[in-house]
């Protein structure tokens, strides 16, 4: 419960700060918060364009929020396990250039996502394995795969699966996407993330993973105590290895949920920024697979919003990546005296 | 002729569930060696952790040359020119000498008028002649990871002396010496206060006392018992007031009844991390319905033999067998089914999870088992039940129950924890490493009675301790380690504690 306060202090104060900023340059904070939640679909627009409304927005809100689900589950597995996975998003990249290959073959969503999973399990397993194997810290390797694989994949793109106008990658097949855009239904055009109601099981699933199983007890003793977990008998290294294997795979998820279905295709020459997000949602969350729930709903109403935000307000949209910051710090803060009131 | 430099003055201070010090006035002269004497867990480390501004009393007043004076840190300690030596040293192991005594107070020079730099060759200079000054005998070039235990002590004075302190205080200075290095430790002592300071000296070592203190205070459970004369007061006496009655406090215990042979062990060494042997060519047996108890100065390899025979880290050669299985390369997990529970020395990083609850602590080597999980998945009732029956059967005591976090629980409560749960497994073999350290002395009289009656049951116990009291009082059979070798195994009755000394001192080997 402590937690959970902390966590509140952690956005109440962030929001406040953004409000400091927003209030210095002029603009009026309160409608501009306002305008996050009408962007993401949580509060009545001004007015709507053809075809959309309130329902339409919150649709691609949900479509949003869906990958950072995964990354931050991603993130908060390997946390609980004793792991500092930065390299979600170089995760997430791989995951979706495969799962888009591999469609050009097969169009099939259940193969996107299992290749998808599959792609991002390798690579976490890479991390893992050479952390016990050579002693490299997660988080230099983490961190310097994210550049390979961000430059790897870049160059494949450019050369051989760019599409020319847009200087992304080509778009995938529809029948392989995991988002099904403009669906209609009376007279709307939805998008609707095929992939949200799994990230809801899986994140329902790790819960009981970590609380109920014998595997999470084990990953748990590991991640807060190595020394005690092999005093216990526990093999430190495996269980290391498989808690990798699962924050990559679901950093995976992310990868297709993201550039296989929010987004079709890839932008080559940088890394998801979600990747990245998802640390702070995590910690916001108290690496509480269900707390990641609320955690990214909170803020992909700040990344979602901000496009609406922006255009309402004449404020560049990075201001919300300036309080998503804020409260990666706060977090930080605050999952660091929560540690400190326990002594 | 005597001026008092510190006052103590009706000081008290609590710590949750225990007062570490109860209204102790006392007075230290200046240019005298005062030792303050008592067993572990007495309040001595406290109530000079106060003077040294670790902690702040709770009550009474501290009078510095005179004056009252609030220190509220190690910095403002500092500043009234008090120095302290810590048991554990505090210095930066690949920087010289000189470097770790001038640290926070450099030397310094401009390059060219304006590039400040550390003045090395002054501080080189300064901290020889300071050596030679009272005969300590470093070279302040050297690094601090080549020289040993003892120069890194001499280091350590020399920091307080570079910064002028006129109080200096040891917190059980010799506790990591061998007898030679005591002797020359107390030989810096006494030149010390003839230069004029002012020693104030921590230990429970009688014979120290008596060679260099003065005067000396004796603390019992937090209370001040007496202030005494060295010189016109016996070693048998001071041991009487320490302890506070006449060393009887023996743990029951019915003759021994030896079993079958339950651990086996056979030229067994053991390499540390450093790639050492720390362990040498060790060999004996214990047996059921036997305490073997293991003697000696810490870091001869106790640690090493314990975790090598609980499988923490592996034996360089030689053979391990428990009831005839042969498990010199078992995992942990095999060794814990083939019958041995273990209590590590380091309670904190090893025998727990500080993190999780006492109620996740408990099955900590057992949770895989069917009585708490089935095909993977834990049953949280079990894990509910065992923690109230354990509670209740060993008594632990908390704050929240189960759902306490074993960070927030007490020392004493902590080792409860962890050998409740190694005892309950009932194995035939249970090893306690240095089990009642840090221990107030009612816990320390109920581990030992938890240690014979684990052997009563007729189980085989191992107990390595730096007690020489604890091994005296559990033992039926005790063993000497010095430098890695046990150099003696005998009955408990048939040896005598000036003999184990001798040995464990490396003076005698067998």
């Amino acid at each position: 419960m402590k937690k959970f306060t902390l966590s509140c202090l952690a956005i109440i104060i962030s929001l406040i700060a953004g409000a400091l900023i927003l209030w210095l340059m002029g603009k009026d904070p309160v409608a501009a918060y306002m305008n996050l939640l009408q962007g993401s679909g949580l509060m009545q627009k001004v007015k709507y364009a053809g075809r959309q409304n309130m329902f339409t927005d919150f649709m691609s809100f949900i479509d949003a929020m869906t990958p950072m689900i995964f990354a931050s589950l991603s993130v908060a597995i390997a946390l609980r396990g004793g792991f500092f996975n930065i390299g979600v998003s170089g995760q997430m990249m791989i995951a979706g250039f495969t799962a888009h290959m591999l469609s050009l073959v097969v169009p099939s969503r259940i193969l996107v996502i299992v290749v998808g999973v599959i792609a991002g399990a390798l690579v976490g397993a890479l991390i893992g394995w050479m952390r016990y194997r050579f002693n490299v810290n997660e988080v230099v390797s983490s961190i310097m795969l994210n550049s390979t694989i961000m430059y790897l994949v870049t160059f494949c793109i450019n050369t051989f699966y760019v599409n020319p106008v847009s200087r992304q990658s080509k778009s995938i097949i529809e029948s392989a996407r995991l988002t099904i855009s403009g669906f209609r239904w009376e007279n709307l055009k939805l998008d609707i993330a095929l992939a949200f109601p799994l990230a809801i099981i899986t994140a329902m699933f790790l819960q009981w993973l970590i609380e109920r199983t014998t595997y999470g007890y084990e990953m748990k003793a590991v991640g807060l105590s190595p020394k005690a977990a092999y005093y216990a008998g526990m093999k430190v290294n495996r269980i290391s290895l498989i808690t990798m294997t699962i924050s990559g795979a679901l950093a995976g998820l992310a990868g297709v949920s993201y550039f296989c279905g929010y987004y079709a295709s890839i932008q080559p020459g940088t890394t998801p920024s979600m990747g990245f997000d998802a640390i702070a949602v995590s910690l916001l969350g108290g690496n509480n697979p269900i707390g990641c729930i609320f955690a990214s709903f909170l803020i992909t109403i700040i990344s979602k919003g901000s496009v609406y935000m922006s255009s309402r307000q004449n404020i560049e949209p990075e201001i919300a990546s300036l309080i998503t910051a804020f409260i990666l710090t706060f977090a930080a803060c605050s999952a660091f005296l929560s540690r400190k009131g326990r002594k | 002729m005597s001026e008092p430099i510190v006052e103590f003055r009706h000081i008290t201070k609590k710590f949750p569930g225990i007062i570490a010090n109860d209204d102790v006035s006392l007075t230290i002269n200046k240019g005298e060696i005062f030792a303050v004497l008592g067993e572990n867990g007495a309040g001595k480390s406290t109530l000079v952790s106060m003077l040294f501004g670790t902690y702040e009393p709770d009550g009474g007043e501290i009078l510095i040359r005179g004056k009252k004076e609030r220190i509220y840190s190690p910095r403002y300690a500092s500043s009234l020119s008090i120095g302290m030596v810590h048991q554990h040293f505090r210095l930066v192991s690949n920087f010289s000498v000189a470097e770790n005594i001038i640290l926070g107070l450099e030397p310094e020079r401009k390059l060219f008028g304006f590039i400040p730099y550390v003045d090395i060759e002054k501080a080189n200079h300064d901290i020889a002649e300071l050596s030679e000054r009272y005969g300590l005998k470093i070279n302040p070039e050297d690094v601090i990871e080549n020289l040993n235990v003892a120069s890194c002590q001499r280091v350590e004075i020399l920091k307080m002396l570079y910064r002028e302190a006129e109080i200096l205080i040891f917190d059980e200075p010799t506790a990591v010496l061998t007898p030679q290095e005591i002797e020359s430790f107390l030989d810096i002592v006494r030149s010390l206060r003839e230069n004029g300071k002012t020693i104030i000296l921590i230990t429970h070592k009688l014979a120290e006392i008596k060679a260099a203190a003065d005067r000396c205070a004796i603390l019992n459970r937090g209370k001040l018992i007496t202030v005494l004369d060295v010189e016109s007061t016996s070693a048998d006496e001071m041991a009487r007031l320490m302890v506070g009655h006449d060393i009887s406090f023996r743990t029951e215990k019915k003759p021994a009844v030896f079993g079958d042979v339950i651990l086996d062990v056979q030229n067994m060494s053991v390499k540390s991390r450093t790639g050492l042997d720390a362990v040498k060519d060790v060999s004996f047996q214990i047996h059921a319905g036997e305490v073997f108890a293991v003697a000696g100065v810490s870091g001869n390899g106790q640690n090493e033999l314990a975790d090598s025979i609980a499988g923490l880290c592996p034996c360089s050669s030689g053979k391990i067998t428990i009831n005839g299985h042969d498990i010199t390369r078992a995992s942990v997990r095999e060794r814990i089914e083939a019958g041995i529970a273990y209590i590590p020395e380091d309670r904190h990083n090893v025998g727990l999870v500080l993190d999780f609850t006492l109620r996740d602590n408990l099955p900590l080597r057992q949770y895989y088992t069917p009585k708490f999980s089935h095909k993977g998945v834990i049953s949280r009732s079990s894990f509910v039940e065992y923690n109230r029956t354990l509670e209740k059967e060993y008594d632990i005591r908390s704050s929240q129950g189960g759902a306490t976090i074993m960070r927030s629980m007490s020392g004493g409560n902590q080792q409860k924890a962890i050998i409740a749960r190694e005892i309950d497994m009932q194995t035939p073999l249970i090893m306690f490493m240095q089990p009642t350290r840090g221990l107030d002395i009612g816990a320390v009289m109920n581990v030992r009675k938890q240690i014979i009656a684990e052997r009563n049951r007729g189980a085989a116990v191992l107990l390595i301790s730096l007690d020489l009291d604890e091994i005296i009082d559990c033992a039926d059979t005790i063993a000497v380690i010095f430098n890695g070798r046990i150099n003696k195994i005998s009955p408990a009755e048939k040896i005598s504690v000036d003999e184990i000394g001798l040995y464990m001192m490396g003076v005698k080997t067998a």
